[in-house]
């Protein structure tokens, strides 16, 4: 793996910010939860000690039950609080209405739970009555099973009992507790109204409609339906339904409900908010609140519901924030908070209602998706910032390692010889690699050119001593000798100069290097040079022949004339020394696009295969010639030399059929 | 008058000539003495700097050889030669070096030096030079010889005052540079090769260093006249004056 791609991933993991602030948020979201749910639950406390003791705000004040036989209507008697009576199963407590509903006879409209619904029954014969109010209204629907609906007959008076079908009362106290019937009664399916009988004052009774108290019959699967609506203000305290079942017209009806049956007097009550509920719950209402109030047993009284009206509250939604917020949601959340608190009675005795606040989350997910969003973003950025930061760090120094690395590959060629090391003054840890391999290098460098010149050096101190010897010889020659010490002072000569020979040739692999590096470059014809350079080895070498192959045209390279000479000298030397007397050494000149090659072949021995490579090295290896002229190796390295000072480079190979030898020279042009 | 590189010369004057050598090494020294004292002339050896130049400052010889490399000075050569043409400008000098890679760096110096050479020069090449000089010495002091003058084209040879000439201006030559000059330029057109301008200059070097004289001699020649081509390179066989 890259450097690049280790910090790549090291930088990816500061990803882990950004989890550890969603992971935060969603704590933080809870802690908030519960901060709003203790703050609501306070808020509802305080509103439930508000209406503590306030039964008249919770429920419709009635005046104190009067009994039927007391004839005192005193109104100035201040109402005495009653204790709170006691329920019966025959109160009907009606849910809230949101909306009015269509008193067709159809309970579409009406919610749809069964869970409203009362049902009485009375052996086969039951119904169901489901109660209702909305504003000021009180509507009920009854559901009554009848195989056999029986209508009144029609145009007959409603009074004649042989007439009668299938009726249903209704009883109820007014407000002033006084008890009213009323029934229901029709000749067919649709709109009915209620009618009262009254007594005339001479005893007669007369059917007078109500027409206040209004509804719908129509038939049902299980028989038929009643939806009716009664203004509230006509209602008291009590209230009351009763079934009048006949399977024929003007038969003994079966009667069942919620009334007593002789006299139809209530006994259930019937359990309503206040109208001044909703007022009073309006005060406190907020944008984004609901408020609610309800019986003990949970049957909603009253409810101001605002939920829906959170507006410039919820109003980031933006593409991030949502991102965000589904990130960090818990699914199944719920979307709302409430809390409940007990409104009691005045002496903290018993509860008369419950308080209900809900709120939506709107309020408190704002503000948590504003600290998110905000958090969120920092951190993202934050680690953007930290892979970037790191990517350009991994970059910089995968670059610095790379150029150290060519540089190292670069510094030392491979004939050895050692060039500059880039300088670096950074203080870390690749700054002192890249000074420690400086260091090494100026060693090696040291070194290597110690060694170089080690040759020249050596050369160079042999050369005072040797003088000493040769001026002495000299001198010794100048002087009377007996000739038996001529031959000595002769001998003694000889390999003085024998040792000259040795230290030029010593020294020569220096000057040749010299030479080169001050030679002046020319644009030359090379055929002539070669031409007349071999025209003088025919003269040098009578011993052997020298066949020349040129091409027709001139071949212009840049360079020193003098120092091709010099290589082909050396080249032939060689061929001559390693060729048989009498062989045919041959010269060529060929031509390719950007180069000149210049071969030199002799009969003789092949190239022996281990000294391939290292045959033009500048290598110390001492041999007789055939003309016994000690031989240093360094011709062919100097013939290196010339060839790389002409842009080329030298080779050697072995003859087909290991017949010879072939050195090629590689002339850039 | 044809001058032979080994005829002794000492014997056109009477009086003996002196030369000063100055070398560290004794043995060298010593030899080098020896081998002048044989020749006939008078010698003075000195080991330093010091020790010449306190002797030149009392009396100066007729010739001096000078090692360039004295005892702890690398280069005291060049600093005594200095001080001492600074005391005589016609006093022939000859450097001697160890090094053949002075030889360039030396020529360049413009010290003023009749020429200059390495150490694994024979005794009697060194004699040889020595001579010459004092031969030109006297030359120069002698009026001019139209006799020993030899023309090609713009060139002007003294053989005698060992001088070379070209379109009227002087070209400073050293002896061995002089003795190339001559051998090539006596006959023109012909070949030289290096043995040949090797025997000729009295020395006994390899190849590459008549290279570097012949590049020395054309750079002098292009100081004065840019176009100089008269010095020709044939390659393989040497070189040949063209006119």
């Amino acid at each position: 793996m890259s450097l690049r791609f280790k910090l790549l991933l090291l930088g990816l993991a500061t990803l882990v910010l950004p989890w550890a602030g969603c992971r935060y948020a969603r704590e933080m979201e809870s802690a908030l939860r519960e901060g709003e749910q203790s703050s609501l639950q306070s808020v509802a406390q305080t509103m439930a000690s508000s209406l503590q003791g306030r039964r008249d705000l919770l429920y419709r004040e009635v005046p104190p039950a009067r009994s039927t036989d007391s004839a005192d209507t005193d109104e100035s008697q201040a109402p005495v609080p009653q204790p709170e009576p006691r329920p019966t199963p025959y109160d009907l407590r009606p849910v809230l209405l949101f909306a009015q509903p269509s008193v067709d006879g159809y309970a579409d409209e009406w919610p749809q739970g069964k869970s409203a619904w009362r049902y009485y029954a009375h052996g086969q014969h039951e119904f169901g009555i489901l109660t209702g109010v909305f504003e000021r209204m009180l509507y009920v629907v009854l559901d009554v099973r009848d195989e056999h609906v029986v209508f009144d007959a029609p145009g007959a008076s409603p009074l004649e009992p042989g007439t009668f079908g299938d009726r249903v009362w209704l009883g109820f106290q007014g407000p002033d507790g006084v008890e009213h019937q009323v029934f229901i009664g029709a000749t067919g399916f649709g709109s009915v109204t209620g009618r009262r009988i009254e007594t005339g004052e001479y005893g007669q009774q007369t059917a007078v409609t109500e027409p206040r108290i209004t509804g719908a019959w129509q038939p049902s699967a299980k028989g038929y339906r009643l939806e009716l609506r009664i203004p509230l203000s006509m209602l008291g305290e009590r209230f009351g339904v009763l079934v009048d079942d006949r399977n024929a017209r003007g038969a003994e009806p079966v009667s069942y409900g919620t009334l007593r049956s002789d006299d139809l007097h209530t006994v259930g009550r019937l359990i309503v908010a206040s109208p001044d509920l909703t007022v009073y719950l309006r005060q406190f209402l907020q944008p984004g609140l609901r408020l609610s109030v309800m019986t003990p047993d949970h049957r909603l009284l009253s409810q101001a519901d605002a939920l829906a009206q959170a507006t410039e509250l919820g109003a980031e939604r933006g593409f991030l924030t949502r991102f965000y917020r589904h990130l960090v949601d818990r699914s199944g959340a719920r979307r709302v908070i409430d809390a409940t608190a007990t409104i009691y009675d005045r002496d903290q005795g018993s509860a008369i209602g419950l308080l209900q606040v809900t709120q939506t989350e709107e309020r408190w997910l704002t503000l948590r998706d504003r600290a998110l969003t905000r958090m969120l973003n920092l951190t993202l950025v934050i680690s953007l910032v930290a892979v970037v930061a790191m990517l350009v760090f991994a970059a910089r120094l995968a670059l610095r390692l790379s150029r150290l690395r060519t540089a190292s590959e670069t510094a030392l060629t491979r004939e050895g010889l050692v060039t500059t090391f880039p300088e670096t003054d950074s203080v870390d840890e690749l700054g002192d690699v890249a000074r420690g391999f400086s260091t090494l290098l100026g060693r090696l460098n040291e070194y290597t050119g110690y060694l170089r010149t080690l040759a020249g050096k050596l050369a160079h101190e042999i050369r005072t001593p040797l003088t000493i010897v040769r001026s002495s010889l000299e001198n010794l020659e100048s002087e009377p000798l007996p000739p038996s010490a001529g031959v000595y002072v002769a001998r003694a000569r000889e390999g003085s100069e024998r040792l000259n020979g040795i230290l030029h040739a010593m020294g020569a692999a220096t000057r040749v290097e010299e030479a080169i590096s001050s030679a002046e470059r020319t644009r030359f014809n090379l055929i002539p040079v070669i031409d007349s350079a071999v025209s003088s080895y025919r003269t040098a070498f009578p011993q052997r022949e020298f066949a020349l192959e040129l091409p027709a045209e001139g071949v212009e390279i840049e360079g020193a004339p003098d120092l091709i000479v010099q290589m082909l000298d050396k080249l032939v030397d060689n061929a001559v020394d390693f060729s048989p007397a009498g062989a045919t050494i041959t010269v060529r000149l060929r031509l390719e696009p950007h180069a000149a090659l210049l071969e030199v072949e002799n009969p003789g021995p092949p190239l022996p295969p281990e000294s391939r490579g290292r045959l033009f090295e500048s290598l110390w290896q001492s041999r007789l010639g055939a003309d016994s002229r000690p031989h240093f190796g360094l011709g062919l390295y100097i013939v290196r030399l010339i060839a790389e000072f002409h842009g080329g480079n030298a080779t050697a190979s072995s003859l087909p059929g290991d017949s010879g030898a072939r050195f090629t020279v590689r002339l850039a042009r | 008058m044809r001058f032979h590189p080994l005829s002794s010369g000492g014997s056109l004057e009477p009086m003996k000539r002196t030369v000063a050598i100055v070398e560290d090494e004794p043995a060298i020294r010593d030899n080098y003495a020896a081998a002048f004292t044989r020749e006939g002339y008078v010698v003075r050896t000195y080991a330093n700097r010091k020790q010449a130049m306190a002797a030149f400052g009392a009396r100066l010889p007729d010739l001096a050889v000078i090692d360039i490399s004295l005892e702890e000075e690398p280069e005291g050569g060049f600093e005594l030669c200095r001080q001492l043409r600074a005391l005589s400008a016609e006093l022939p000098i000859i450097f001697l070096t160890a090094r053949d890679s002075e030889l360039d760096a030396v020529s360049g110096l413009r010290l003023g030096a009749d020429d200059f050479l390495t150490k694994d020069l024979s005794l009697a090449h060194l004699i040889a030079r020595v001579n010459a000089l004092f031969r030109r010495v006297e030359a120069l002091r002698r009026p001019l010889e139209a006799s020993q003058i030899v023309r090609r084209g713009p060139l002007t040879l003294d053989a005698e005052r060992m001088q070379v000439e070209w379109e009227g201006k002087v070209v400073l030559l050293s002896l061995t540079e002089f003795w190339i000059v001559y051998a090539l330029a006596r006959h023109p057109g012909h070949v030289k090769n290096r043995q040949q301008l090797m025997d000729a200059a009295n020395v006994v070097l390899d190849d590459n260093t008549i290279t570097s004289h012949i590049k020395r001699i054309r750079r002098k020649f292009q100081a004065i006249e840019p176009n100089f081509d008269a010095v020709q390179t044939v390659y393989g066989m040497g070189y040949r004056w063209v006119e």
